[in-house]
């Protein structure tokens, strides 16, 4: 075990499996030379030279459509998109193309493509900078999209993603990337499509990915303090596939249920968990299940208003109390 | 709400007098006439889109048009759909009121950052000052023996994105007020056509009024069970419902969505605290989809009056299949029966 910052986590990451994989390479805008917008891959031009860390052009569709091309033939392309909102600039090759080829050519040709990106807003970015639009590629038959919140996730599940033969999606969070976490030593990959309970507890059960499951830890902590309430943690880490069954056993337990997201609410990845809750619960459920999301407006630039506009731990807090107070439950016991 | 005015109503393309005995028209006929009158009531209308000119589009909803209107109110445009929206937005800024029309619902993707990064915020960005009175209209849904690219649901996409409308028509009556009440919105309005559909005919009666374009309807009273669905997918549901009455005699209720963002549910949830079951139907894969979304607000809203989970009957999540293929995967009647059967059996 060390202690590392999310960023650290992936650095090391890349340059291992670099190290262990001649057919890893690494694509993307100011990557090389200015070693990336966030500084992920500092150090590695030096290192594997510019065969394989590659300055590309600022065209989104160019390079993440070369770089389909080269997983076709045997590569495994890892991309950065500088933050997810210019992924929307290569969404014809990624859902048109690195999300169907498997299929369209019935198995003959594979994609083990990876594009790393991330998601997020409250650095006062404004709208089109500050999007959290993981879901478009959640949507697609084809793609696997993970999100980690924590360095031994993002440890984890990028070895898993880059060892993947299928395209994945690797969303980081920008307020991620300093948090600090053990991650362990050895190269294990994770697993794609599991999620994890990440605290255990007997009172609510609360569904949370990326930054959003990183905050449900926090107000788990300080309503354990606060309220005596027991929350269960469940993060994700992967939006497709979803590990619906940890979600369901886990409410199946708790009997109630709060979802949390940082994307715009309606037709979110929440809705498709709650759906999921109510399906594989319904006889257990003694509460409506409550989400927390984004203002359904584009991020604003204001702090003020970016602030309002983002889910906060506050949001969280209150949605648990209400969920909570409709059963006529507290502190983890039931009220006569 | 928009409503048409009814001094403006148009006559039909054919000169009838609109006060006659209405007569039967098909989805793609009513889109024609609704364009049209649009056209003839504002000059800031305009047309843009791959084919739809001189051929008057590959499904020729736009048939006449250009002969009518001149080329500069019916454009054909190269094959760049991101070109065709990002001029559109330039247009509506002036002033304009374009209708872009996508050829398939695949290829809508490349004009995406278009649609999501600028026709969605402009806005907001603008604090209001700035007006997006944009319509684009998609054909989409499969059925039509094409393939992937060709075949797509990708509705989702825009209803879940803020700053966008989203609506889909799923007869003739509602194509001709819909498309008319779309064009007239100064919000950004992606207009969902149900392809497999364009040849279904129904009367179109030019002196009603419509109803506003973000309303769902319900089309059928029943008490037994709910079917929420939209597009395509509501003549299969009414037929389901029929037969459900015939075989089972089960009275089912339909309610054909209209509007997808913002959704209007209250008549869904009326129902189910009156049927306590519900089947939300759709064409698209079915992780995080429209269904998912209907399910999650009704799980909300009616939690202490459902009987059952809400049954969700969707495409497969797997790319669109080849066309030999996609008899199994869009939902049919057996499948929506089944969903029906499922619930009650809960």
């Amino acid at each position: 075990m060390s202690i590392m910052t999310y960023r650290q986590a992936l650095r090391d990451t890349l340059r291992t499996e670099m190290r262990r994989d001649p057919d890893v390479l690494l694509l993307g805008e100011e990557i090389g030379v200015f070693e990336g917008s966030y500084k992920i891959t500092a150090g590695l031009l030096a290192e594997f030279g510019e065969k394989r860390v590659r300055d590309t052009p600022i065209a989104e569709e160019g390079f993440t459509g070369a770089a389909i091309g080269a997983a076709m033939l045997g590569l495994r392309p890892v991309v950065e998109i500088m933050t997810i909102n210019f992924s929307l600039l290569a969404l014809d090759q990624i859902v048109n193309h690195a999300a169907k080829i498997y299929g369209m050519f019935g198995g003959q040709a594979r994609v083990p493509l990876v594009i790393r990106t991330p998601g997020g807003g409250g650095q006062q970015l404004g709208a089109t900078h500050s999007q959290n639009i993981e879901l478009y590629y959640a949507f697609v038959p084809g793609m696997k999209v993970v999100a980690p919140s924590n360095p031994a996730d993002a440890k984890s599940l990028l070895l898993a993603a880059i060892r993947d033969d299928d395209p994945v999606l690797f969303l980081e969070n920008l307020a991620l990337y300093n948090a600090k976490g053990e991650v362990p030593d050895d190269d294990t990959p994770g697993e794609i499509g599991r999620a994890a309970v990440t605290r255990p507890g007997r009172d609510i059960t609360v569904v949370a990915y990326s930054r959003m499951a990183a905050v449900a830890l926090t107000v788990a902590e300080r309503m354990a303090q606060t309220d005596g309430i027991d929350i269960e943690v469940v993060d994700l880490r992967s939006l497709r596939p979803l590990d619906r069954e940890t979600v369901v056993d886990s409410v199946r337990r708790t009997h109630c249920a709060v979802v949390l997201e940082d994307d715009w609410l309606t037709y979110g990845i929440g809705a498709e968990i709650a759906a999921t809750i109510s399906d594989g619960a319904f006889d257990w459920l003694d509460a409506p299940v409550r989400r927390v999301a984004m203002a359904e407006v584009p991020l604003p630039y204001a702090k003020t208003l970016e602030t309002a506009a983002l889910p906060s731990a506050d949001d969280v807090t209150t949605a648990i109390r209400q969920t909570l107070a409709s059963v006529g439950r507290r502190a983890g016991k039931d009220i006569p | 709400m928009t409503e048409v005015d009814a001094r403006s109503r148009p006559r039909p393309a054919d000169g009838s007098d609109p006060g006659q005995a209405p007569s039967k028209v098909t989805i793609g006929k009513a889109l024609n006439l609704g364009l049209r009158a649009a056209m003839e009531r504002d000059p800031k209308v305009i047309l843009m889109g791959e084919d739809i000119g001189r051929l008057g589009g590959v499904f020729r909803i736009t048939d006449g048009l250009q002969k009518d209107f001149g080329e500069q109110r019916v454009l054909d445009t190269p094959l760049a759909e991101s070109g065709i929206v990002g001029a559109a937005i330039g247009l509506a800024i002036r002033g304009y009121r374009p209708v872009c029309e996508i050829q398939f619902d695949g290829f809508i993707f490349p004009a995406f950052d278009q649609i999501v990064s600028q026709l969605a915020k402009l806005n907001y960005r603008s604090q209001g000052r700035i007006r997006m009175p944009v319509v684009i209209r998609v054909p989409f849904g499969g059925g039509i023996g094409a393939v992937e690219h060709h075949s797509e649901s990708p509705e989702s996409y825009f209803a879940h994105t803020a700053g966008l409308k989203v609506v889909a028509c799923s007869n003739p009556v509602d194509a001709y007020w819909m498309i008319q009440q779309a064009i007239e919105s100064d919000e950004p309005v992606l207009f969902f056509e149900p392809k497999r559909r364009y040849h279904e005919k129904a009367e179109l009666d030019l002196t009603a009024t419509p109803v506003p374009l973000h309303s769902s309807r319900v089309l059928r009273r029943g008490g037994t069970a709910t079917i929420a669905c939209y597009g395509p997918m509501v003549k299969t549901c009414l037929e389901a419902a029929e037969s459900a009455a015939e075989q089972e005699g089960h009275d089912l209720e339909v309610i054909d969505l209209r509007t997808l963002s913002p959704l209007d549910l209250e008549p869904v949830h009326e129902s189910v605290r009156r049927t306590g079951r519900l089947v939300v139907a759709s064409e698209a894969p079915g992780e995080s989809s429209i269904a998912s979304e209907i399910a999650a607000r009704v799980q909300q809203e009616c939690f202490y009056s459902l009987e059952a989970p809400v049954v969700r009957v969707t495409g497969f999540d797997t790319p669109y299949p080849p066309s030999k293929l996609e008899e199994e995967y869009l939902p049919d009647l057996d499948r929506v029966l089944h969903a029906v059967e499922q619930s009650l059996g809960w």
